[in-house]
């Protein structure tokens, strides 16, 4: 059984005790523990507010001088942050709403017991939970800790940014109904999930999917009840994921960010309105751009015009699954070998897709 | 040994404390770019609110963790080998890098150097509808016509006699320089937003000015008005030109971005 320290504090009622018993390896007062609450406060208040000046005044008084190119890295990287931080943060949120604050038997108690109508259940939770796939990095490593099985937060990563009601707004705006690409997208996303979630379910030992350090620390989770507010699990945990994830999306961006200054677009375009390539060339395209689920259909409309929907759909479906920053970021969670894996499976359904569409348009 | 037991303190702090000083610093400066204005340099002007709200809690958050309890479940295991040390603090040190670059470099627009990897007007969506309705429009409405509409019509049409009473009036953008013929041809462009800057199409219109590298170098904003003609340059392979009557240089609009 898995048994997060949440459930113990839930279970104990302990919701009060605030900073009082958790100072006990200090031996010290409560009194002395809140003011060193308060002065922490103070301090990273103060660091704050020491940040946004020097932000102002550089931005008045300092003039870069960096050649263009590498400027137009930074900017980049820095829209592709900008445009993720929120999801991320939303993430976050709604991973520690799961793991903290929901008790355990509500999610798993609407889920059926055949393997395959689980899945299923699972791959339409993005439904309830509308974050892009950068946000559900976090929320599948909750599931993982809460007892989900690993091929099932795979279905969950995959189905829950495509599935999920802000992207279907999204796309419906910017397509409609047209050549089918919403409802392939919605379909395709939910049948690439599913197939990849059996396929995962075959593999013998699911715990050696993950990353090591994951593992590990699932594991830690399991021996550990000792006591502690809701309220400190919550900052905890945001404390972990954030600093497991932020790196890895600051990686992930700046190699976006530079593959993007580097190679033509016009090599790209070229190759728009080849039945075959033009999905080869969309599939790249998503790789490399690696912008959200959520707002990938504005990204991909100015090139409705020039590319053939079949090779939209490939971009809509592959695009919020596997990328550069995705990449990096489910590197904190699951082997290189299952990334491996999970690419390969997923390019060639998503291929299979585009083909698809693109002979039936 | 004391050394090995600070270094190993150093690796705990860094390990728990990197994510929150990148979220935490990079909300606050992305609360800043809303406050001065800027956010639109990155992000389509429909996310700006949830941005904020999102950053806005991730502030309150980062806060209330540093004012938080201090002693963590994770401190007690043994740090992992040192290879994998090594790694996930370049990691962090390239992430903190970065986020510190976002705190003091200043913000900036795409440059000419996306804009011609990208070639302008590469790509488009309503050519067709934009020619539509510029046929119908009145003098006021075509004297309203940005970088975005005269491009699109320009791909639409070589036809001189549309273009004899439609003048383009106070056409704003900057300067880009023409592959084919950079001596006399120029580009006046603007980056066309859908989504974030990832996304950002040039969009341009060719001007005709022989020896405009003297005076307006790649990049500047300029505002001109003028008329178009058949493209005198036989390098270039535009059939249509605008040809400036008055050219005029700005400073950088506070959205250089068309949404």
């Amino acid at each position: 059984m898995t048994q997060t320290p949440a459930d113990a504090a839930a279970r104990t009622g302990d919701h009060a005790a605030g900073g009082n018993e958790h100072e006990g390896h200090s031996h010290e007062g409560p009194r002395r523990a809140r003011v060193v609450h308060v002065v922490w406060l103070v301090a990273a208040v103060a660091v704050l507010i020491g940040i946004v000046v020097v932000r102002e005044w550089t931005a008045q008084n300092l003039d870069a001088g960096i050649p263009d190119a590498l400027q137009d890295l930074l900017t980049l990287s820095t829209s592709v942050l900008v445009e993720s931080l929120p999801f991320i943060v939303l993430g976050i949120a709604l991973s520690i709403l799961v793991q903290v604050w929901i008790p355990e038997h509500w999610l798993l108690r609407i889920l059926p017991r055949n393997p395959w109508g689980r899945r299923a259940v699972i791959s339409l939770f993005g439904m309830f939970l509308p974050v892009c796939e950068c946000g559900n990095v976090p929320l599948a490593r909750g599931l993982v800790r809460r007892g989900f099985t690993v091929p099932e937060s795979m279905v969950f990563l995959i189905a829950a940014p495509i599935l999920n009601p802000i992207t279907i707004i999204t796309t419906h705006q910017a397509f409609g109904f047209d050549d089918g690409i919403l409802v392939a997208r919605l379909l395709g996303g939910f049948a690439i999930a599913n197939i990849l979630g059996w396929l995962f379910s075959k593999h013998p030992e699911p715990m050696s999917l993950l990353s090591g350090r994951f593992a590990e620390q699932c594991r830690l989770d399991d021996g550990h009840g000792h006591s502690r507010s809701r309220r400190e699990a919550s900052l905890d945990l945001f404390v972990r994921e954030s600093s497991i994830l932020m790196p890895a999306l600051v990686i992930g961006a700046l190699a976006a960010g530079a593959i993007q200054v580097v190679v033509p677009r016009d090599v790209l375009v070229a190759l728009g309105s080849d039945p075959l390539f033009s999905v080869l060339v969309m599939m790249l395209l998503a790789f490399i751009i690696s912008v959200c689920a959520n707002v990938d259909a504005f990204f991909i409309l100015p090139f409705a015009s020039t590319f053939l929907p079949g090779s939209i759909v490939a971009f809509l479906v592959f695009g919020p699954i596997v990328d550069i920053k995705m990449l990096a970021l489910m590197r904190t969670t699951y082997s290189t070998r299952t990334l491996v894996q999970l690419t390969t499976i997923v390019a060639l359904l998503s291929l299979t897709l585009g083909l698809v569409v693109n002979y039936l348009a | 040994m004391p050394e090995s037991t600070a270094r190993a303190g150093l690796w705990r702090a860094v390990q728990r404390w990197r994510g929150v000083a990148i979220i935490g610093t990079m909300a606050a400066v992305t609360l800043w770019l809303a406050y001065s204005g800027q956010l639109v340099l990155y992000i389509h002007p429909r996310y700006i609110l949830f941005t904020v709200i999102m950053a806005g809690i991730a502030v309150v958050l980062s806060l209330l963790a540093v004012a938080g309890r201090r002693d963590h479940d994770d401190e007690h295991g043994a740090p992992p080998p040192r290879r994998e040390r090594m790694l996930a603090l370049t990691a962090a040190g390239i992430a903190g890098v970065f986020t510190l670059g976002m705190v003091v470099l200043p913000p900036a627009t795409l440059s000419t150097a996306t804009a011609q990897q990208r070639e302008v007007n590469a790509t488009a969506s309503d050519d067709a509808a934009a020619l539509a309705s510029a046929t119908t429009a009145d003098a006021a409405t075509v004297a309203t016509f940005t970088v975005r509409e005269w491009s699109a019509i320009l791909r639409q049409t070589s036809d001189l006699a549309f273009y004899a009473d439609r003048p383009a009036t106070d056409l704003l953008g900057f300067v880009v320089p023409d592959d084919d013929d950079p001596e006399n041809l120029f580009y006046v462009s603007r980056f066309s937003v859908t989504c974030c800057a990832v996304d950002a199409q040039p969009l341009g219109v060719p001007v005709y000015l022989p020896g405009w590298q003297q005076q307006y170098p790649a990049d500047t904003w300029v505002v001109i008005s003028g008329s178009f003609t058949s493209n005198p340059s036989r390098q270039s392979t535009e059939p249509i030109v605008l040809v400036p009557d008055t050219l005029e240089v700005v400073e950088q609009p506070r959205e250089p971005y068309l949404f």
